[in-house]
């Protein structure tokens, strides 16, 4: 090593971490360097393929194709598993060439493989195994199978499952590890919501739908205030805001916390205005005093009848069965002002998590398997970042993102 | 080591990207070879082969009527051209990356988005020869590829106005993307540069005038050497940036590194220096993944192997290699690259050299384009319908393109084979 200025291998004083997949788990950056020589011999005997091409046939051939589990208009999404380990099941998402998109490849598509990939390897994060392409130049996407659905449909069906405030802890302990993770290597996930939350066959809780994310943006560097679905979408969105952080998916975290205890969307305004006289009236209305400089936001506006923010005991009410620390917790994800809002790093050290009850090993979370596979195909054969106009709230979120401007 | 250097090497730029010179000749060497041998191949088969039916899916289908590619030599037995070499290929690539560059430059786009875009094109063409797709356009394309890749979604349009050329930029972007194996991020060094001058602000003896004018030239020699090197492929975003700064002041340069690595052997049991100080300029370490590692550093031996004099002697030669390398293509090269007499007696004799054996199937991205969307939903078709279809026969009567209709969504809808099915399959 030493005289090569190759990056050095690990000698590493530190573990490297152990929730890796293996390398050898086929992502697209497998390991060039190692296999390439091998793939190179083998392109030879293959004629008219390229270089380039015979390294995308190898990586698709990693993989079997099996069922269809649901079709959009956005994608594909089949059922698969590994060639060399068929106990290994994927779901294929194969994007389609959206009309409606004139410049080429789709933002969403991009963001998704450009975070999936900078984030694997976290637990709470949902692998994506690989890239190919097919002949008629679709783009898939190999990500792992997640049979049994996702939060949203574990929450709606209050008539067939029960889950108590350790199931709460235990969910939430996963997604603000997830949130933390993104947060930790510098991406705003900017779309939280239950059904982007869907779950292993084990029961853990992985955080999906990475269409509308990106990394933090340098000082100066103007994004958009158009993102998160609207009952999700903190103060600062709805106001217009332009410079933003993290603080932004801990509102989302907090209004997902806050739908699992209660079994119904907190907040579910039909319009941005409505949304913005939610918050108000169940939150508190900012003002200067609790919020400085929020009436230079540049859509500033909030209802004339000023209401103080609420109080712990105001919330006790409402969000009791998790206890007085989690209501505490509770809390400080919704605090009006992004730049006292909890961190997700501080969630993480929060002392709920310690507090009885214990939260439920994975193993022994509710579940609910009805139904879960066509969840999973709905959620990802889904426009990233959208929510389709049939979707069961049914309110049309319309969300005109304008990727032409600087963000 | 440190966990920011356990994390960087789960990158993708790390681990599918980074080689050792070594590798990237033989790279280079075999990506040349194959190139030559397709080409020879295809430029046979277009100019013997009479159209057959049992090709594989690939573009290299003839075209019936006669306006596909040019056929340069028709109808006699065709003498192969001389191929350019490696080392050739290689000089075009920085020819065109320079070209890229001053694209960049007339786009306005950040500097992000333009070492991205360079990145990508030098990827794209370490796979694949300079011989079978064209660099010209493959430049716009990395543009446009790279913008998206760094969070900005230019329109199509801006591109056409600018640059006035239209479909090869769209028909270019899956091929630069696959090229890259779909890999979009890529780690640059300046925010690195930022970080390390406010690391040499805080020692608080350095006169501000002097931490002025070397983060200005590093920055500039940032924009530009290791672009035109290989750089990237070798060395890691906080090493180029130390090379950089090395080359704008080198003495500032080692004193980070020296405070960086200030761990010295005790000769009394009774240390007080504190256990880590992370690199300037490099993500602070996570958690999660700390836990366990940098907390638990306490023994002399341990410090040793994180901010030692060995690490620190290592760390100081491989940015005095990066430093050599970057000194090849510093800043002032751009009039080297830009001058019409280096143009004519160097780049333009390859140039013509490229215009004889370039791949006859490919350099027309528009066209190989859409000659495999037309494969590509030929061969949907087979596959959700092994029989004979309508959508067949249609296609061999009216030539092909109608299959994306209302008829084929509901075939698909009924669809039930597949199962098992290994796509990729034989037409």
């Amino acid at each position: 090593m030493a005289n090569s200025p190759l990056v050095a291998r690990p000698t590493d004083a530190l573990q490297p971490p152990k929730s890796l997949p293996p390398s050898s788990g086929g992502t697209p950056s497998g390991g060039l360097p190692r296999s390439a020589r091998g793939q190179q011999i083998a392109a030879l005997a293959r004629p008219t393929m390229d270089l380039m091409e015979q390294m995308n046939e190898d990586e698709k051939n990693k993989y079997i194709k099996g069922k269809k589990l649901g079709e959009g208009t956005y994608a594909n999404v089949y059922l698969g598993h590994s060639r060399l380990d068929s106990s290994t099941q994927v779901a294929i998402k194969k994007i389609k060439v959206q009309k409606e998109y004139q410049d080429g490849i789709a933002p969403d598509a991009i963001r998704e493989m450009k975070y999936l990939q900078k984030l694997r390897g976290h637990a709470n994060i949902i692998i994506l195994h690989s890239v190919f392409s097919s002949k008629d130049q679709n783009l898939n996407l190999v990500l792992e199978y997640l049979p049994l659905g996702d939060l949203e449909m574990l929450i709606r069906d209050v008539d067939h499952v029960r889950y108590g405030a350790a199931d709460i802890k235990a969910w939430m302990g996963m997604l603000t590890r997830a949130i933390w993770w993104c947060h930790d290597n510098y991406v705003l996930h900017r779309d939280i919501k239950p059904n982007n939350l869907l779950i292993a066959a084990d029961g853990e809780v992985k955080l999906a739908d990475f269409g509308l994310a990106r990394s933090f943006a340098d000082p100066g560097v103007r994004m958009t205030a158009n993102v998160i679905t609207r009952w999700y979408r903190p103060p600062e969105l709805l106001f217009g805001a332009r410079h933003y952080s993290g603080a932004v998916d801990i509102w989302s975290v907090g209004l997902v916390f806050a739908e699992l205890i209660i079994r119904a969307p907190y907040l579910p305004g039909n319009s941005e205005v409505e949304q913005i006289a939610l918050i108000c009236r169940e939150i508190g209305t900012p003002t200067e005093e609790n919020w400085p400089g929020v009436t230079q936001l540049k859509e500033y506006t909030v209802p004339s009848d000023v209401v103080p923010v609420a109080g712990k005991d105001k919330y006790m009410g409402r969000f009791g069965a998790v206890g007085s620390d989690g209501v505490d917790l509770l809390t400080k994800t919704l605090v009006l002002d992004p730049r006292k809002r909890i961190t997700a790093r501080e969630m993480l050290e929060h002392r709920w998590w310690k507090a009885d009850p214990k939260p439920t090993p994975k193993h022994d979370l509710p579940k609910k398997t009805a139904g879960a596979e066509e969840k999973l195909a709905a959620d990802l054969k889904r426009r990233n970042g959208m929510v389709e106009d049939d979707d069961v709230r049914g309110s049309k979120v319309a969300r005109k993102l304008d990727f032409g401007a600087a963000r | 080591m440190a966990s920011e250097d356990a994390r960087y090497r789960e990158t993708s730029q790390f681990q599918a990207w980074s080689f050792s010179p070594a590798q990237l000749a033989a790279m280079r060497e075999k990506t040349n070879a194959i190139a030559r041998q397709r080409i020879a191949e295809r430029m046979l088969a277009s100019a013997s082969n009479p159209p057959t039916s049992n090709n594989t899916s690939h573009a290299n289908t003839p075209d019936p009527s006669g306006h596909g590619t040019p056929n340069p030599t028709e109808n006699s037995t065709p003498t192969l051209p001389d191929f350019l070499k490696p080392e050739e290929e290689a000089l075009l690539v920085s020819f065109y990356v320079s070209e890229l560059l001053r694209a960049a430059d007339h786009l306005g786009v950040p500097d992000e988005v333009r070492a991205t875009a360079t990145v990508f094109f030098r990827r794209f063409f370490l796979t694949n020869s300079i011989m079978t797709y064209p660099p010209q356009e493959m430049i716009l394309v990395a543009l446009f590829v790279g913008s998206k890749a760094e969070g900005r979604f230019p329109r199509i349009i801006e591109f056409q106005q600018k640059f006035n050329t239209k479909q090869d930029i769209l028909a270019g972007e899956f091929l630069l993307c696959q090229g890259n194996r779909f890999n979009f991020e890529v780690r640059h060094p300046f925010r690195a540069l930022m970080g390390a001058t406010m690391e040499l602000r805080s020692y608080g003896d350095i006169d501000e005038q002097r931490i002025i004018a070397a983060e200005k030239r590093a920055h500039e020699i940032l924009l530009f050497s290791p672009l035109m090197t290989d750089a990237y492929f070798h060395y890691t975003p906080s090493q180029i940036m130390f090379a950089a700064l090395s080359l704008a002041d080198r003495g500032l340069a080692e004193r980070l590194i020296q405070e960086t690595f200030h761990f010295v052997p005790p000769t009394t049991n009774n240390d007080n220096t504190p256990a880590v100080t992370p690199l300037p300029g490099l993500e602070n370490p996570g958690i999660g993944r700390k836990e366990g590692g940098s907390k638990g550093i306490t023994t002399n031996d341990e410090r040793a192997a994180i901010v030692g004099p060995g690490i620190r002697d290592k760390v100081m030669g491989t940015i005095e290699a990066c430093r050599n390398m970057l000194s090849t293509e510093l800043p002032e090269r751009k009039s080297h690259w830009t001058s019409e007499a280096i143009f004519k007696s160097q780049i333009r004799p390859v140039r013509k050299k490229l215009t004889k054996c370039r791949d006859p199937d490919r350099w027309n991205l528009s066209e190989l384009q859409r000659q495999r969307r037309e494969a590509g939903v030929r061969r949907a078709d087979s596959e959700e319908r092994p029989a004979a279809s309508n959508g067949a026969k249609d296609a061999a009567i009216f030539g092909g393109d109608l299959s994306a209709d209302a008829p084929e969504k509901k075939r698909r809808k009924v669809d039930g084979n597949g199962l098992e099915d290994p796509f990729g399959g034989p037409l």
